[in-house]
């Protein structure tokens, strides 16, 4: 048997524990109480969003979209954030972790299992919130009838989903790399400033261009700042849904491409990270 | 090269790889975003336009990111408790805020402009104070304007506050000119069409009510008014435009004399006046033609109480007259002008004491 021909063999010997992983975090993951309390609040918020219409007359369907994609995003960011920073914490202080690095499962396995359960739970959160969106805007669909909004409502609403989903897959890879090396509070702090920073990176990106400012420091940590800090605000298509204007295929799928290779790197960072370390 | 030497190097070389592969693309992910108007950053250039307070709330929208829209409508469903609790000026302060956290918010811009210009201004006694939130109001929906320059949505709303609250009609077609470039509802070209009437050009009026009836000739709006125009105005407008005033004059006289108070025809009459004082050579008679079109503009501003384009003409007129008289005087004299027109009419039992007479048949 040649070597290229054992590559499926052995890709599938060396994925077999991560999927083992992935689905017993996912398991452990549904049945935590903090997750269906966050996930009912989301429910509870979008189906009342359009209730909140009503204060805005004239504007109700903008109303019912910000805060109908507002609170999937929120509820989805303190999933991802809380999720992906408590894992690896918690199996490294019950020493759980040594079970599991014993096997063997490589550490990029263990990683990579912890991620993917982490994400998959976040996922299967957003389908569910987004289901409960959709059932909204397709209740009320009668009062928006001949709305601009209305031409591309629905395939917006999806692309704005599928956006928010690779989002939070960015949000998850870079709780999970953080909390190799730090602890769960740490971790969700940092990952929540990164979240809110990151918003600023266009204007960071300007800033850092001369003429701004005269010092070279600030210009170089600006221009660093511009570089690393994720592309979070590429991931926000508000403003087509509400001026309804069809978002395209090849700029989400484009979007898509940059979160997973984002989401890779931060994950070969975290992996590095978590060799070197102690456990 | 020992293994573990071997693959932090494979590690690294991945990470310096996926990093020089993802700036193209987000490169590119950035400028169809800018290009295509996915979602626009705030220009640095116009964060330092915002007073300092601001500058804090427009930063706080920006990091909120994808929150700003559920942000700006926590604070407009604020906007309702304070509205009922008529806190106007708190309510200023939080749709100024709501604009700033999410400057796409239209209808935000848009209450914002209604607020100042038509619940402040009748808040205030003080006149200076009531130009003030005049302007102000003007000044918001051009700022909105900026943020929002591909929706017709904030053009006609200038417009309308141009042509209902300022009485400039001239800034009001221009506006309203400028919604038409972009996807908009069937009454802009109406209220276009008004903007033509009042300013006068009547040609122009004409020529948009009757766009308005070939795409909807249901329209009575525009049915009303064409058949009004073509009746009265429009021969009279083109003798103007010929240049033969005198003849222009009489006909819009004729129709005065049926309907005195016709703030169209009393505008046209002035306008016809201002026109042919400037076309005349001989000083003398250019003085007496504007003394004619001031008596006129002064008939519409007395008649119309809050015609504020009648009494910037007037101004202006009495200006190019040398004679002097400051807004203030103006408003106590017509004030006391429309008194006493009351009384006559009392007495008289007439509308309105007016000179224009009919024409009798043969004269």
């Amino acid at each position: 048997m040649s070597a290229v021909s054992r590559i499926p063999q052995y890709t599938a010997q060396w994925t077999r524990p991560v999927l083992q992983i992935a689905k017993y975090t996912l398991h452990e993951a549904v049945r935590r109480r903090f997750m269906n309390v966050i996930l009912l609040f989301g429910i509870v918020v979008i189906a009342s969003s359009s209730m909140f219409a009503a204060w805005a007359p004239g504007a109700e369907l903008k109303m019912i979209v910000d805060t109908g994609l507002g609170a999937i995003r929120i509820f989805g960011l303190l999933m991802a954030v809380f999720l992906g920073a408590i894992l690896i914490p918690t199996e490294i202080e019950k020493k759980t972790i040594h079970v599991l690095l014993a096997k063997p499962v490589s550490r990029m396995q263990f990683l990579l299992g912890k991620f993917l359960g982490a994400y998959l739970t976040v996922l299967l959160n957003i389908v569910l919130m987004g289901l409960a969106f959709l059932a909204v805007m397709y209740l009320k669909r009668s009062a928006f009838a001949g709305e601009k909004a209305m031409a591309f409502l629905y395939p917006n609403l999806a692309a704005a989903l599928v956006l928010m989903m690779f989002e939070l897959l960015v949000l998850t890879g870079i709780a999970i790399t953080v909390s190799t090396i730090a602890s769960w509070v740490f971790t969700a702090v940092f990952s929540f400033f990164v979240y809110f920073a990151a918003q600023l990176r266009t204007t960071l990106g300007h800033l850092a261009e001369p003429g701004h400012y005269d010092n070279p420091i600030s210009q170089g940590i600006l221009s660093v700042l511009h570089v690393v800090l994720p592309h979070f605000e590429d991931f926000d298509v508000r403003q087509k849904i509400i001026g309804g204007e069809p978002v395209l295929a090849n700029y989400v799928g484009m979007c898509i491409l940059g979160a997973l290779l984002y989401t890779g790197i931060l994950l070969l960072l975290g992996y590095f990270v978590f060799h070197e370390r102690e456990v | 090269m020992k293994r573990s030497l071997r693959n932090k190097l494979l590690v690294w070389l991945l990470i310096i790889g996926g990093l020089l592969l993802s700036n193209p693309l987000q490169e590119a992910i950035t400028r169809e975003r800018q290009l295509r108007r996915y979602n626009e950053p705030t220009p640095i250039a116009k964060i330092l336009e915002f007073e300092p307070v601001a500058i804090t709330g427009v930063i706080a929208g920006m990091m909120l990111g994808g929150f700003r829209g559920t942000a700006a409508n926590l604070m407009w469903m604020k906007l309702d408790e304070y509205w009922h609790s008529e806190k106007w000026h708190d309510c200023l302060y939080i749709m100024r805020t709501v604009t700033l956290l999410d400057p796409h918010f239209i209808e935000a811009w848009k209450t914002t402009s209604w607020h100042l210009m038509y619940n402040m201004t009748v808040e205030t006694q003080d006149e200076s104070e009531k130009q003030k939130y005049l302007q102000e109001g003007i000044d918001v929906l051009k700022e909105g304007i900026s943020w929002n320059p591909e929706q017709y949505d904030l053009y006609v709303e200038l417009g309308w506050d141009y042509f209902d609250k300022m009485d400039d009609y001239d800034q009001a077609a221009r506006w309203f000119g400028y919604a038409l470039q972009f996807e908009h509802p069937d009454y802009v070209e109406r209220l276009l069409a008004h903007g033509y009437e009042r300013l006068p050009d009547i040609e122009k009026a004409l020529d948009w009510y009757d766009y308005c009836l070939k795409r909807y000739p249901f329209d009575n709006t525009a049915i009303g008014a064409t058949v009004t125009i073509r009746e009265r105005y429009l021969e009279a407008w083109r003798l103007l435009q010929a240049g033969s005033y005198q003849q222009a004059r009489d006909l819009i006289l004729d129709h005065l004399a049926t309907d005195p108070t016709g703030s169209i025809g009393i505008r046209l009459l002035a306008t016809i006046y201002e026109r042919e004082a400037r076309a005349t050579r001989d000083p003398a008679a250019a003085r007496r033609l504007k003394g004619q079109a001031l008596r006129e503009w002064e008939n519409l501003a007395r008649t119309y109480a809050l015609d504020s384009y009648a009494r910037r003409k007037v101004l202006a007129l009495k200006q190019e007259l040398g004679l002097k008289e400051t807004p203030e005087e103006l408003e106590r004299r017509l004030a006391q002008e429309r008194r006493q027109s009351m009384i006559e009419r009392e007495k008289t039992g007439l509308y309105g004491a007016h000179e224009h007479q009919p024409t009798a048949p043969g004269q």
